[in-house]
């Protein structure tokens, strides 16, 4: 059991404050981890990173190491990195950094580094933030109801399938592609047979966590030609398991529900200002008054809802 | 009979809950207001109460109910009315997943759609239904009578015990397990008398019953794959 939540704003503003009402809201559903995706302002080049080291005793070897790995790939940091540091091991990072010649490239190589530095978004918009603790604990330590934006997803972990382990938390980023994050209740029951062969294509994946194998399965069917809704309803026949996830990108959120109709999720739409939770009382911290919930409770349903009444069909 | 407002908001749900057991002690009608779609409002509530929820309701609104008359006037969320022993339930709007989970005994009126597994592992009593059903609704139902005058969506009546689901209506498809069986005018006059205290008989019905095919019911593992669904 897992609490996920969505959040659209009607124009840009403090969605961070928003997604951990949300998170708030759902704590019982699993406080061991708590974790935020948030689209701020759209840049027209360079990169976000956010990620995490896991010695903070180490943080600059590795951030030496890391820079010589993005000035291999014609990049370089556009700033000092900001470090984040609490009373556990590990350390949080946000980093600005210039283009890589090649996104997928650079990240494989960084991913040489991920024993020790984990890159867990890259976007032109997209940071994301997560960390072992309860939606107030992480949203303290990493400044996330401050944060701005447009849209963003929430999540609030109990670790069934894998260890409780801050890198092990959602959201996750669909390495290598830019931008592009998921949250998911539920479990992926045919986990490794996907993932094995996600990695015979040259994925790769970091955590033992099911999900994480999603974010990169949507993204790869969209390379491979097909629309986001076209994704998500492949995603229901080919994934088996029990699931609703949501998956964000610079354009709006998707969702998918598995074929048993296991997991909640509640919406409130008013005019393309959304809050979307597995739980309706979740909903209703950012919608208080009594208004039309849509209840998705059926089986084997999709949808997308975009940014501004952007589009996301073509 | 004296009514007394309950207050919702932020409070804790024991507290609340508290409150609304000594104002039904008390003797009093209670009306609980600012309810925000919380969940375990109105537990295990005492026979011959009278508790109404202003607006939505969270999950497992009026469970383990042995008596009282509850009134919900919009949505409710997953499993109103588990477990429930005696009593009378009416949600206003849509009923969330698994309504009148295991229930015993006693009446839901659900004047909206449900959503899936409504029903689920009930052991009696009577579930109204004035719109649809959701998918795989009368789950492993094993005695009472799941009513829906509004259709009912797919896999209905899956692997049904011994209740049986009554459908006016459009069924998407129907579970494993299931047959359908032409409904006698006493059994028709029987799903009436439970219809006509909600104002509901309708004689132009045209009715489905469903039972169970009773070949679950002597399921050996062999057979696993004859069941297999996906």
């Amino acid at each position: 059991m897992c609490g996920i939540a969505g959040r659209i704003l009607g124009a840009p503003g403090r969605v961070g404050q928003d997604l951990v009402s949300l998170m708030e809201a759902q704590e019982h559903r699993g406080a061991d981890s708590t974790g935020f995706a948030i689209y701020g302002s759209i840049r027209d080049e360079g990169y976000v990173l956010r990620g995490m080291g896991f010695d903070k005793a180490k943080v600059d070897a590795d951030l030496a190491d890391f820079t010589n790995v993005l000035r291999d790939h014609g990049s370089d940091l556009l700033s000092d990195p900001t470090i984040i540091r609490g009373a556990e091991g590990h350390y949080c990072f946000r980093m600005e950094i210039k283009d890589p010649a090649d996104l997928a490239a650079w990240t494989h190589d960084a991913d040489d580094l991920s024993h020790r530095i984990e890159v867990q978004s890259c976007g032109r918009s997209l940071e994301i933030i997560k960390d072992t603790g309860s939606a107030a604990e992480v949203a303290d330590k990493h400044g996330v109801r401050e944060m701005i934006g447009t849209h963003g997803l929430g999540h609030a972990r109990l670790a069934t399938e894998s260890s409780v382990l801050p890198n092990a938390s959602h959201p996750f980023w669909a390495r290598p592609f830019s931008d592009t994050a998921i949250v998911h209740n539920g479990q992926i029951t045919d986990y490794y047979t996907q993932r094995a062969k996600l990695k015979r294509q040259g994925y790769r994946f970091l955590t033992e966590n099911d999900s994480e194998l999603i974010a990169v399965w949507v993204s790869d069917q969209m390379k491979a030609g097909l629309t986001m809704q076209q994704a998500l309803t492949k995603s229901v026949t080919s994934i088996d398991g029990v699931f609703t996830f949501m998956i964000a990108t610079p354009d709006g959120i998707g969702f998918a529900k598995d074929r048993f109709a296991m997991k909640p999720l509640v919406v409130i739409d008013q005019n393309g200002d959304l809050a979307a939770a597995t739980e309706e009382q979740a909903v209703r911290r950012v919608f208080s008054d009594e208004c039309d919930v849509i209840n998705y409770d059926g089986p084997s349903l999709t949808g997308i809802w975009g940014v501004g009444n952007r589009s996301l069909a073509a | 009979m004296s009514e007394t407002i309950i207050d919702v908001g932020e409070r804790h749900i024991r507290e609340i809950n508290q409150d609304i057991q000594a104002a039904c002690v008390r003797g009093e009608k209670v009306r609980v207001v600012n309810t925000l779609s919380r969940h375990n409002l109105g537990i295990g509530l005492p026979a011959n109460a009278d508790v109404s929820f202003e607006g939505s309701v969270g999950y497992y609104c009026g469970g383990l109910n042995t008596g009282a008359r509850v009134q919900i006037e919009r949505n409710a969320g997953w499993a109103v009315g588990e477990g429930m022993d005696k009593g009378h339930i009416t949600v206003g709007g849509y009923a969330g997943m698994s309504v009148g989970a295991a229930m015993i005994s006693g009446t839901i009126h659900v004047k909206g759609d449900t959503g899936p597994r409504c029903g689920v592992a009930m052991k009696g009593g009577n579930i109204v239904v004035e719109g649809k059903i959701g998918y795989q609704s009368g789950f492993m139902a094993h005695a009472g009578k799941i009513i829906a005058l509004g259709g009912a969506g797919e896999s209905c009546a899956d692997a049904l015990w011994q209740g049986e689901v009554w459908v006016a209506g459009e069924i998407d498809s129907l579970g494993v397990d299931v047959n359908v069986v032409e409904p006698t005018a006493e059994e028709v006059a029987e799903v009436d008398a439970i219809l006509d205290p909600l104002g509901l008989v309708d004689s132009s019905r045209n009715w489905r019953k469903m039972v169970s095919g009773q070949r679950l019911w002597f399921f050996e593992s062999r057979d696993a794959s004859a069941w297999l669904m996906i």
